[in-house]
């Protein structure tokens, strides 16, 4: 929406909400209080931006003029990858029915899992992929050579790792849920919570402690020509290249889920799957694909929370994943399940956090390290309620009435 | 070659305790409506599952354009040119209507890659031009009336090439209106060449609808007739076994003063949306006052407000003079209100509980069933095994858990469980849902009985012609409102029918006495 749209919708509001008496607000419907609630909050963002666009000395416009300064969009993005990323995985699997709470582990063990990867095959060079393989049985030596070899970079192997540890996970997740019909909840909180104690577990084994050493880390893509754009150049085509792979992904997904067959079908599986299965299509088969995509784009977050940034996995506490998975649910539920809605969503999130790190001077950090999930509670609030798919969280078997 | 569509030989189906399907044998011409006769539970559904594929029968043969044919999924039943249209609609809500018509055979496009959204679109459009349909492929499912999402279900099945289209109880969420118009549809698939099998268990329908009946009972088929050959009496008997009063005898009653007053009630849901719409009418003693309609016009809703279950947004419900629109819904038991729930499974009855316990449902509170906060088993068990008898709850077995009986009878121990309370006030939603012929005589003779003995009856039920047999005065509802009432007697069910789809005939004689707009 415009900003001539915004102002004038205001002002067309102003003079019915300002003299509302208190017993008018009780009588008004939960819908009305809540488009007034919405407006009201609009407007009064409105307010201390204008203010901080005619007073940048002031906070308002330290804060506006931060929020949108090039360095600030650079590192939201970044920031963005592995909650925009697990949310659209997320989304995948709710839309067809099951509800993934275990996003927060598929995240933890594919971060794990790339810096493993990364570190076994071997420090910040490439490796020749596939491997020549040799051993030894019974006193000779037999080689296994490939013939032909690629040079991966060891960074794009970790993060393969990741993508493949993350869906492994994700596959066992799916097979309590769907061929054992285990609780979603339960399973999801399960996946959680063994990630949580695997990775660093496994990290103490490898390496002596919770966190892993630095290994390798992705480098920065840059773009020849377009980076020289003002602005928008150093942002796009000057960045980590999960930043890339992130903007792609959005549409991509949007395209996959309302424009193909299998869209259609992971719709109609989380909406009604008898439909679906009286119609020939295999509920159960969509589901496990879909669970398998929210394994997939999690292990791209995961190892892109890894490798991507420090090259190394910080187990301590939370670990380094800290609570995304769970952001990232939040994300996909703000956005109705629109992969450019949660991925508006998870800027919104990893906006907040970036614009944190830059105003830790202006009010105390604890202030702001609140902020994202007040947002988080006030925006679900003032939406309302997300449109949830129908059989979400239920079994499915072929031939019940 | 045989004129034969579809042809079953001694079909067998068992499932545990039960035959639902004991050596039937059917056979259906091509180009025909042959209708499925039979009272709930009688196995037609059954039948119609194992020629779909849906379930695998013991013994028998299923043939097809005679040849003998093995279903082990629906999918085998499609390819073979028959298409069932369930009684609960299988679509999916949000999608648009050709999305769900074409869905798991979607015409592609890009290498495969992604759905040609304008050629499902005009594949659907032709189907709707040649077989005469009203529909837009791009509107959503749940935008549409029901009678629209019935069409989107036939045209689901002809797009996958049925010959033989299975309709299971097809005009239950129809208005009468609608029930015309899929007549008019069956009409032109079987001018078309299509088989239409019909799965009823209203009379009226299948003399008006099939060409042939089939009327199955216990799992049997008793015998297939010509409607030429045959009547509804003949039928009834067929179905339940014995004769049968189809028409209800209703002896004349001087109604007394209100009893129940519903005085501009609005029901609000979570969604603000109003559900009820300033409803007011008065029910008096020793009068049935009925209320037609469609479900989900606001029934339920309104039905939850008198009875407590809900708290109207505004307006009173008066009893005997007495305000009790604050009053919980036990007070309401003490006000003197019985209540039959319209769904006897979630609010009649406790499933897993014995009839004994389910007979102290609601008077769990009171004398002589509970003393200093300890219950009387003895007397409750006297009280269920008198409910029994009276209301013939068949078996007469009180420490028979509800499930175990059948619809009717779980039915008649409700009946009797709320009537023997001795109410001034009845309210009675969907009473013979689900009940068959014999049940429904009898609930139709309590009803009446109490009306004999000056009580006030609130019917609400959305078979037309029950209503308009039992009620003195009859209330038509269409999208939360009361529309009007009238006199059943004088009002013909077509000018019912238009005033349940929300119109207006001419001459209609209104017998509203308060509230309500013009």
């Amino acid at each position: 929406m415009d900003r001539d749209d915004l102002e004038r919708r205001l002002r067309n509001a102003a003079p019915e909400v300002l003299p509302l008496s208190v017993a008018e607000l009780r009588s008004m419907s939960r819908a009305d209080a809540r488009r007034l609630a919405t407006w009201l909050t609009v407007g009064v963002l409105a307010l201390v931006a204008l203010y901080g666009i005619v007073f940048p000395g002031s906070t308002a416009g330290e804060v506006f003029w931060t929020a949108i300064g090039q360095s600030t969009i650079e590192s939201s993005l970044r920031l963005a990858v592995p909650i925009a990323l697990t949310a659209i995985g997320g989304l995948y699997a709710e839309k067809s029915g099951v509800i993934n709470i275990g996003l927060e582990g598929l995240l933890i063990i594919s971060a794990f899992a790339a810096v493993v990867v990364a570190d076994v095959l071997g420090g910040a060079g490439s490796t020749g992929f596939p491997p020549v393989v040799s051993f030894d049985v019974g006193g000779s030596t037999y080689t296994i050579d490939p013939g032909v070899q690629l040079l991966v970079p060891n960074v794009w192997l970790g993060i393969a790792g990741g993508v493949l540890a993350s869906m492994l996970l994700a596959f066992l997740f799916a097979v309590i849920c769907i061929r054992y019909e285990g609780d979603q909840i339960i399973a999801g909180l399960a996946v959680w919570l063994v990630a949580l104690g695997l990775a660093p577990f496994a990290s103490k084994v490898m390496y002596g402690q919770p966190s892993t050493p630095q290994v390798v880390r992705l480098g920065e893509w840059t773009v020849p020509v377009l980076s020289d754009i003002p602005f928008v150049g150093p942002i796009l085509f000057d960045a980590n290249p999960m930043v890339f792979i992130m903007l792609v992904s959005v549409p991509v997904a949007w395209y996959g889920l309302n424009r193909t067959s299998f869209g259609y079908w992971v719709q109609a599986s989380g909406e009604n799957p008898k439909a679906l299965d009286t119609v020939g299509v295999n509920v159960n088969r969509v589901r496990y694909a879909a669970v398998l995509i929210s394994g997939f784009f999690a292990g791209i977050g995961g190892s892109a929370l890894s490798l991507g940034s420090g090259g190394l996995f910080n187990g301590a506490g939370q670990t380094m994943v800290d609570g995304r998975g769970f952001i990232a649910i939040a994300a996909y539920l703000f956005g109705n399940y629109n992969p450019f809605g949660a991925f508006a969503a998870s800027y919104l999130f990893s906006g907040l956090q970036a614009l944190q790190i830059r105003l830790q001077g202006i009010a105390p950090t604890e202030v702001f390290l609140m902020l994202p999930y007040v947002v988080v509670v006030i925006v679900l609030v003032l939406v309302g309620r997300t449109r949830l798919p129908e059989a979400a969280g239920e079994h499915y078997e072929s031939g019940e009435d | 070659m045989s004129n034969t569509a579809v042809r079953l030989a001694g079909i067998t189906k068992r499932f545990p305790g039960v035959v639902a399907n004991d050596q039937v044998d059917l056979t259906v011409e091509k180009g025909s409506v042959h209708a499925l006769l039979g009272e709930n539970g009688a196995g037609k559904t059954t039948l119609m599952n194992v020629l779909y594929g849906l379930l695998q029968p013991e013994e028998g043969d299923v043939y097809v354009k005679g040849e003998r044919r093995e279903f082990q999924s629906p999918r085998d039943a499609i390819d073979a040119g028959i298409g069932m249209i369930h009684q609960h609609f299988m679509l999916v809500d949000p999608m648009q209507i050709w999305a769900n018509i074409v869905l798991g055979q979607e015409p592609r496009k890009y290498f495969g890659l992604a759905v040609d959204e304008q050629a499902a679109i005009q594949q659907v459009h032709d189907l709707c031009e040649r077989y005469g349909f009203e529909v837009d492929p791009t509107e959503t499912v749940e935008d549409v009336s029901v009678g629209v999402q019935q069409r989107v279900e036939i045209l689901k099945t002809l797009y996958r090439g049925a010959d033989v289209l299975i309709l299971d109880e097809p005009t239950a969420v129809l208005t009468p209106q609608e029930v015309e118009d899929l007549y008019d549809v069956l009409d032109e698939l079987t001018a078309q060449g299509k088989t239409v099998i019909f799965i009823t268990h209203k009379l009226g329908e299948a003399m008006h609808s099939a060409d042939d009946i089939t009327v199955l009972r216990d799992g049997e088929s008793i015998a297939t007739v010509s409607v030429d050959e045959t009547n509804q009496n003949e039928l009834a008997e067929m179905m339940v076994g014995r004769e049968v009063l189809l028409e209800v005898d209703v002896p004349e009653h001087e109604p007394g003063e209100t009893t129940l007053a519903v005085d501009d009630v609005t029901v609000t849901d979570g969604d603000d949306i109003d559900r009820v719409k300033d409803v007011s009418f008065e029910v008096r003693a020793g009068e049935v006052f009925g209320i037609a309609g469609v479900d989900g016009n606001g029934q339920s809703e309104l039905v939850e407000a008198i009875t407590g279950l809900e708290s109207p947004t505004s307006g009173r419900i008066v009893v005997e003079g007495d305000d009790i629109t604050g009053h919980s819904r036990r007070q309401r038991i003490d006000d003197g209100m019985a209540y039959i729930p319209e769904d006897r499974h979630e609010r009649g009855l406790v499933m897993d509980f014995d009839l004994v316990e389910n007979g102290l449902l609601g008077s769990q509170h009171a004398e002589p069933y509970s003393k200093n906060g300890r219950i009387e088993w003895d007397t409750v068990r006297g009280h269920a095994e008198d409910i029994i008898e009276t209301y013939d709850v068949r078996p007469p077995n009180a420490d028979a858990d509800a499930h175990s009986l059948s619809g009717g009878n779980q039915q008649k121990f409700i009946v009797g469980r709320e009537f023997e309370r001795d109410p001034s006030v009845v309210v009675a939603t969907h009473p013979t849902r689900g009940v068959d012929i014999g049940s429904t005589e009898f609930i139709h003779e309590e009803l009446l009985d109490l009306r004999q003995r000056d009580r006030a009856v609130l019917l609400i039920s959305s078979k037309l012609d029950e209503v308009r047999q039992l009620s003195d005065r009859l209330g038509v509802m269409y999208e939360g409102e009361l529309v009007d009432i009238v006199d059943p007697d004088e009002t013909s069910e077509e000018e019912i029918g238009l005033l349940m789809a929300g119109e207006r005939p001419d001459g209609i004689e209104s017998m509203r006495t308060t509230g309500g707009r013009p």
